[in-house]
């Protein structure tokens, strides 16, 4: 299995215009990113679509990564869901389209966040289990499904403002968890 | 806000941000306040970094070999092969067949390449005898096949089939006598093509019992972009 420097690596060089380094990233990440983009697109032909349009802009904005504290799989991860979520949300017109609002991972953190986020992953699992169970599917619905407040508002019959109370509070339960 | 104190309503709204659930004017201030407030921005960076851990809930899946040939294709180009060449002429051949016999009941200009192909591919048996060049038509939903050489024996047939990815080998039908055919191609397969594999196959006569290839494999080949 590829270690995280490999990934690093071969982010790196994919930046200088490397085809095998781009195609051992490929090889070692795009089962990863494919079972995610189905996951989110629920169709097999659009997933297959949205993945190559995904390592095109790996190819294209691999030098946008930078070794910061982050791991490359995050970026890469990012890259995917935002990807497939701006598909689905492009089936469904007038909603927010995350390229346009969301940058991805390009923010240099500071010292304290970065050493935060270098804590394991995975944390995020246990964390969700200690959030109600409909609060942690409104947090999950949003990054896996795309779901906005009006949708998730209606999914679970509040009230927008209240949806959002809920949401937000919910995060803020993750996050003092996680830094816990 | 100073730098070390991070309020509890910057740490939802970076976490608002990463889900992509606030409105159009928020997301875009809260874009433009990435650039400027490296705190807030570590924030951000933090929740894409723990919630891309709910990825890690998802089962990998490997994708179809054809995602990395068309995505290589669309960075780097097509490797065209001087194949259509000689499909021409079979096709020429095709059409003067027809032509002189006119069959009844029979296009007499007999099945055309498409113009403008969205796929093609060449199928070459091992010892070469037997040669196929397939062009598909987007536009209507059928794939041109015309053949070269290939000796049929006698009771038997040979069946082309298309294979999508990982999916069993859907027939295309028995190949004719003539030298080429046109066939359509259902509109599920048609999403499927980029990659997919036609081959063909020794049947008996009339074509395959089973539905599946039953004989040997003669001949396989790659749709590629045309």
């Amino acid at each position: 299995m590829a270690t995280r420097d490999d990934l690093e690596v071969w982010l790196a060089r994919t930046a200088q215009g490397d085809r095998a380094a781009f195609g051992a990233l490929y090889r070692n990440t795009s089962a990863k990113l494919f079972g995610l983009t189905w996951r989110i697109l629920k169709d097999r032909g659009e997933a297959e679509e949205a993945l190559q349009e995904i390592y095109v802009k790996v190819w294209h904005g691999a030098g946008r990564y930078r070794v910061n504290g982050y791991s490359p799989m995050t970026w890469l991860i990012t890259v995917a869901r935002n990807h497939a979520i701006d598909r689905l949300r492009r089936r469904r017109a007038g909603e927010v389209v995350l390229d346009e609002a969301i940058q991805v991972a390009d923010a240099r953190p500071g010292p304290e966040a970065a050493a935060v986020a270098r804590s394991e992953r995975g944390r995020i699992e246990a964390c969700f289990e200690e959030l109600d169970g409909q609060r942690a599917d409104a947090v999950r619905r949003a990054y896996l499904d795309g779901e906005t407040y009006a949708e998730l508002a209606e999914r679970f019959a509040v009230p927008l403002n209240t949806m959002r109370t809920w949401l937000r509070r919910s995060l803020l339960k993750l996050r003092e968890c996680l830094e816990r | 806000m100073t730098g070390t104190d991070k309020s509890d309503d910057d740490r939802a709204l970076a976490g608002e941000y990463v889900l992509g659930v606030l409105p159009p004017e928020e997301a875009r201030a809260v874009s433009a306040r990435l650039a400027t407030d490296p705190d807030f921005a570590a924030l951000v960076a933090s929740w894409q970094d723990d919630l891309a851990g709910l990825a890690d809930e998802i089962a990998p899946v490997d994708p179809p070999a054809r995602v990395l040939r068309a995505t290589e294709r669309r960075l780097f180009g097509a490797r065209r092969r001087r194949w259509w060449g000689w499909a021409a002429p079979v096709a020429l051949a095709a059409a003067l067949a027809a032509a002189v016999l006119v069959w009844p009941g029979f296009d007499p200009r007999g099945p055309v390449p498409p113009e403008a192909p969205a796929y093609r591919a060449e199928l070459v048996s091992q010892d070469g005898d037997l040669r196929l060049a397939a062009a598909y038509d987007a536009g209507a939903g059928t794939l041109f096949v015309a053949r070269e050489g290939g000796v049929v024996p006698a009771g038997r047939a040979l069946e082309l089939w298309i294979i999508a990815g990982d999916d069993a080998p859907v027939s295309l039908g028995v190949l004719p006598e003539s030298p080429a055919m046109v066939v359509a191609v259902a509109p599920d397969l048609r999403t499927a093509l980029d990659g997919a594999v036609l081959a063909v196959s020794d049947e008996p006569a009339g074509g395959s019992p089973t539905g599946q290839p039953t004989g040997a494999v003669l001949a396989a080949g790659a749709l590629t972009e045309a």
